[in-house]
């Protein structure tokens, strides 16, 4: 296993919390019950008001019990036996889970779940790829694991965002494109402001969080670090890395995904193929 | 109207069937289209008028069949090129700029200011009044003569309209019919789909009747009982053409003569 870059912000942020951890408490399974009280106030206010969604909640609230007791033992495991390459085949596995839920955003779309995964792993790859060579984050599993989960997430957000805003142009915007393909354009001019805007639309979210992060709500890998005792003013290096990594992989991906979907939009006889609504 | 001389052929569609999702919307369709003069395509919803314009500059391709521009198969000349040569105005006027000036120029950015002008003049469109305007302001009839400037702008050889007037009050719809007269009598080819055959006839030199993907009828708009044709349904194989001499004997409206190649080679015909 590879060790943290020295002098790395991960480095110095990691140490920091494992420095104090011991004197922040972490909730026992004990305490962990007790939270359960809270679902109860959800599922009473749910039965109460005749909303119809009790079941819904206690399934939930019982899903991501089971899903996150799971999912802390599968990162213990790989924490400690994966190594640098099983953190990688970790990370691009997520990206096809990904790309697979980002298709649903295109479905219409010719190849959708290629162009979701193309731009979900260029994103990925890239960000992750400046962060490491850079020496700002250190290849550990654990770090390599988090971090990456964070980009895959940002990116598939951008590219289902942008899959979606390409498919309402294909099929709304249809007589706008064929007019500019009939005055002799090549497709991807006739395509561009529909482009333009799929890539627009998809970067808005992040850029309004990007904009307003720490004023309406802390986010979270600083809130983490804050639970675990790290200095606030420490804690945000890591936050503002995160925050232009996820610009960084919310742009890539939007754009390579859009690009790929636009390459499958179009026939050899530059012809904007028929799409479900 | 006189009946147009015989001018160079431009387009010329031979055997073109096309299928979309199993339903055929062209049957053996054979046609031929001539330079410098305006045909009228015209036929009632769903006869395939507007698909077969689609084929002319490959924004379809035929199941089987072949579509030839000048001499030359459509599917052996760069796509691009061809566009700009038959360009295609589509059914809905669309505006792809905000700006007057810039919509003449979305296909020729190089276009200089007094060839603007002068392209919205060709229109009827006074440039004083419309340069700096949004074309989303325009009324559907201004906005369609801004949509020919716009086609005209790549200097085309032909201009395939699809259903210029149909969203148009009477008053807009003759103006665009002026500036489609006024191209044509400068000698640009026009294919024109209306599903109005009387207006496309007044336009038009010539004319071909479609119902259900096949030809019906053909030939000067001067010679053809259009009303009578275009209520006419399709027999197998039986169209009337106003050039064949047979069509003047006898069965005036509709003669039994087809294409050579129809008469002999369609199984319908086929004892």
């Amino acid at each position: 296993m590879s060790a943290a870059v020295p002098g790395s912000l991960v480095q110095g942020a990691t140490m920091l919390a494992t420095s104090t951890a011991s004197t922040t408490p972490i909730p026992s399974w004990g305490a962990v019950g007790v939270s359960l009280l809270l679902v109860l106030v959800a599922v009473a206010i749910a039965w109460r008001q005749q909303l119809g969604i009790s079941r819904e909640i206690v399934v939930a609230a019982a899903r991501a019990l089971v899903q996150l007791v799971a999912i802390g033992a599968v990162l213990a495991w790989l924490f400690a036996h994966a190594g640098i390459a099983g953190a990688l085949a970790w990370v691009f596995a997520m990206t096809f889970v990904a790309a697979n839920e980002s298709r649903r955003r295109g479905r219409g779309l010719p190849h959708a779940f290629r162009s979701a995964l193309l731009g979900i792993i260029v994103g990925t790859v890239a960000t992750l790829g400046v962060l490491v060579v850079g020496g700002v984050i250190s290849t550990e599993p654990q770090v390599l694991i988090p971090i990456g989960g964070m980009v895959v997430s940002g990116a598939m957000q951008a590219s289902s965002l942008a899959l979606t805003s390409l498919h309402r142009s294909a099929v709304e915007n249809r007589p706008a494109v064929e007019a500019a393909l009939s005055l002799g354009l090549p497709a991807r001019q006739a395509f561009a402001s529909e482009l333009r805007t799929a890539v627009r639309t998809a970067l808005v979210p992040t850029v309004d969080q990007t904009r307003v992060v720490g004023l309406i709500s802390l986010p979270g890998t600083m809130t983490g670090l804050i639970i675990a005792g790290v200095d606030p003013l420490q804690a945000i290096r890591y936050q503002i890395i995160v925050m232009y990594m996820l610009l960084a992989a919310w742009a890539v991906s939007a754009l390579v995904t859009a690009r790929a979907a636009e390459g499958a939009l179009f026939d050899d006889a530059q012809r904007l193929v028929p799409v479900a609504a | 109207m006189p009946t147009p001389p015989l001018t160079p052929e431009l387009f010329a569609l031979e055997d073109v069937t096309l299928e979309i999702g199993g339903r055929r919307i062209l049957d053996r369709l054979d046609a031929h289209l001539h330079d410098g003069v305006a045909t009228a395509i015209a036929g009632p919803s769903g006869s395939g008028k507007s698909t077969l314009l689609r084929l002319l500059n490959r924004l379809a391709d035929p199941t089987s069949g072949r579509v030839i521009f000048r001499g030359r198969d459509v599917r052996d000349l760069d796509v691009l090129d061809l566009r700009r040569r038959a360009v295609l105005v589509p059914q809905r006027a669309v505006a792809l700029t905000g700006d007057v000036a810039a919509e003449v120029r979305v296909a020729a950015p190089a276009l200089a200011d007094a060839d603007v002008s002068a392209l919205l003049s060709r229109v009827m469109l006074e440039p004083g009044d419309y340069l700096g305007r949004d074309p989303h302001s325009l009324s559907g009839g201004e906005l369609q003569r801004l949509c020919l400037a716009r086609a005209l702008a790549v200097a085309p050889e032909c201009l395939l309209l699809d259903e210029p007037t149909s969203a148009l009050d009477p008053r807009s719809a003759d103006a665009v019919d002026d500036v489609i007269r006024s191209l044509v009598g400068d000698g640009l080819a026009v294919v024109l789909v209306s599903h109005d055959v009387r207006r496309a006839a007044a336009v038009a030199q010539n004319v071909l009747i479609l119902h259900e993907g096949r030809v019906t009828a053909r030939g000067p708009s001067s010679d053809l009982d259009l009303e009578h044709e275009l209520l006419m349904p399709p027999h197998d194989g039986h169209e009337h053409d106003a050039d064949d001499p047979r069509a003047h004997d006898g069965d005036r409206h509709r003669s039994h003569g087809h294409d050579e190649q129809d008469e002999h080679d369609d199984p319908k015909e086929t004892p």
